[in-house]
């Protein structure tokens, strides 16, 4: 059954389409990747789904079957779709708890304290934050641990929907493999993941269904071996192999 | 020590504020800071000093309150002082003109100013920056405009005397040498301040600077920036307009003068000398710059130029004010005990 429902949505700056009828689904519990050559519109669908910082001049966006593209954006927040964004983003005068604290109460909706502390722990240590740790300032993190910290108040939210742009962008080869195991226990809490990236070895090892956008729309859609052996796909990538004269 | 660590298994049960300082001791803290004011009058003496540390008591209510929105909020509110002075004009205009009893006319000041708050907070909803300053300023000079057009309401620029002051059963509140006075500003300051403190520290304290530390990113966390804007202005004006309606009753007139740029520019230096996002630090300075600028009296024309010259110095050395400087000697502190 899809959880998300994206139908012929679409958004223009002046005379540019950056996303031009997008038309696509994500099951339940699946990780689902988008992929596409920069300028494609993945981040501008995120942000179309998401309504942040704007929403879609046209199309329908359901999730659970309930139209959301009217709603404003902390209401589609509450309504269970988390998103985390391209640059490493936190809330630098808080508290690394604290920062979580925030998802679980506003983006989560628990009104009792208890058990949002509860949420924003639990999501923190699944993360791989030590309590030792909570009382620190996001503001005196590194690039990884913000990342991480994004994805843990993201996940402190308890969302139907994790929308996550880009989680591997600027980081090393052991910690694109560390988000890759946490990415993986997410799913597994019955998390579903949307998820763009340009690292080809993030998509493949995680995802279980590829969409490619070209241009603001879908190229190809499938799985991802069936995906990347697309001859429209190799083309957008890599070019066409010139014909010898 | 690293925030990281491979899903180390949890020791005990974390502190309900960690890295923050606890609620109890900031409460044993708060009290004996407030006892040791309380104690001043036994230090102080004479009528004059009682009413210069009712001066910085009221001060720091308005400076404290002010930190909330610019402070923790990073709203640049430049209608603060207007809310200050729709507190004073409307405790003079109820108790004057409608007659109410003080006590009440005080409080209703206080849900006046913060209806104005809401009033102002509506056009800024989607506004940042110097639009915020730009929108707040002009409804400063717009409330100062409406009371001088009412001048046969308000006085104009003649303003308005003989203000009922506030009343204490058969206590006689003009002949007791300020002591009633003092104690009841200092009681204004001590609610104000637990009030600031208890929202600050609360999880609506932490959305309010998620929000100001990034907007994008505090809503895709859930944050509506209408409903928390409008919390952030109406909950610091309350007391600013008590503090208003507070002044009137004290000083028994109400001009055209608290909305002046002067008293803006002495309180906004209270609040980034002490240091924003404190509370405490505002208060510190209001206490700090009113004091010193009473000893500086004999200096005359000199005074205001001695006291402009410190704050810069202060700034340059700590930006993050007097509460920067505070931290920074305790961890000094900290260090020497350990080192010895």
């Amino acid at each position: 059954m899809a959880l998300l429902e994206i139908e012929d949505v679409g958004k223009s700056f002046g005379s540019l389409k950056a996303v031009d009828g997008v038309t696509l689904s994500v099951e339940k519990g699946r990780i689902q990747g988008i992929a596409g050559p920069n300028g494609s519109g993945k981040s501008t669908l995120f942000n179309l789904v998401t309504g942040i910082p704007f929403g879609p001049d046209r199309g329908r966006v359901r999730i659970d079957g309930v139209p959301i593209e009217r709603l404003s954006a902390h209401e589609i927040a509450g309504a269970g779709i988390a998103r985390t964004f391209q640059r490493e983003t936190s809330f630098d005068g808080l508290t690394v708890f604290e920062n979580a604290l925030v998802g679980a109460t506003f983006g989560g909706r628990i009104r009792a304290s208890a058990m949002a502390r509860e949420a924003a722990a639990e999501a923190l240590q699944l993360a791989g934050f030590a309590p030792a740790g909570f009382g620190r300032l996001a503001g005196e993190l590194s690039v990884f641990e913000r990342k991480c910290l994004m994805l843990a108040t993201a996940c402190a939210m308890r969302p139907k929907l994790l929308l996550l742009d880009e989680p591997a962008s600027g980081l090393t080869r052991p910690e694109i493999e560390a988000s890759i195991g946490l990415v993986r226990s997410i799913a597994a809490s019955g998390v579903t993941i949307v998820l763009i990236e340009h690292v080809l070895t993030f998509l493949m090892n995680l995802s279980d269904h590829l969409v490619i956008l070209s241009g603001g729309r879908v190229l190809a859609s499938g799985s991802p071996r069936e995906v990347i052996a697309d001859p429209a796909v190799v083309e957008v990538y890599l070019g066409t192999r010139r014909s010898a004269a | 020590m690293s925030a990281l660590a491979t899903r180390a298994a949890q020791v005990g049960s974390p502190p309900r504020t960690p890295g923050r300082m606890p609620a109890t001791v900031e409460a044993i803290a708060f009290a004996a800071g407030f006892a040791f004011l309380a104690c001043l009058p036994l230090l102080v003496g004479g009528s004059y000093g009682r009413h210069v540390l009712i001066m910085a008591f009221l001060y720091a209510v308005i400076a404290s309150n002010w930190d909330l929105s610019l402070g923790y909020g990073g709203i640049f509110n430049f209608a603060h002082l207007a809310l200050f002075g729709i507190g004073v004009y409307a405790y003079a205009l109820l108790t004057k003109l409608v007659g109410i009893e003080p006590w009440t006319a005080l409080v209703l000041s206080g849900f006046i100013a913060t209806a104005a708050a809401v009033l102002v907070t509506v056009p800024i909803l989607r506004l940042k920056g110097i639009f915020i300053i730009l929108v707040t300023f002009g409804f400063a000079q717009l409330v100062m405009q409406v009371i001088l057009s009412q001048s046969e309401l308000t006085g104009g620029t003649q303003g308005i005397v003989r203000i009922p002051g506030l009343t204490l059963g058969d206590h006689s509140m003009i002949r007791d040498n300020k002591f009633a006075y003092f104690y009841l500003a200092l009681g204004l300051l001590a609610l104000s301040t637990a009030a600031l403190r208890i929202i600050v520290r609360s999880r609506l304290g932490a959305a309010i600077v998620a929000l100001r530390d990034n907007e994008d990113y505090a809503v895709a966390r859930g944050l509506s920036v209408a409903r928390l804007r409008l919390f952030t202005m109406a909950s610091s004006a309350f007391f600013t307009g008590a503090a208003g309606a507070f002044y009137a009753a004290y000083q028994r007139n109400a001009s055209i003068d608290v909305f002046g740029m002067s008293l803006s520019t002495v309180i906004l230096s209270m609040v980034l000398l002490g240091g924003t996002g404190t509370i405490y630090g505002a208060i510190l300075a209001s206490f700090l710059l009113t004091l010193f600028s009473e000893a500086m009296a004999d200096f005359g024309a000199w005074r205001p130029m001695i006291v402009a010259v410190l704050i810069v110095g202060v700034m340059l050395a700590y930006p993050a004010g007097l509460a920067g400087l505070v931290k920074a000697a305790a961890g000094h502190a900290g260090r020497l005990v350990r080192s010895t």
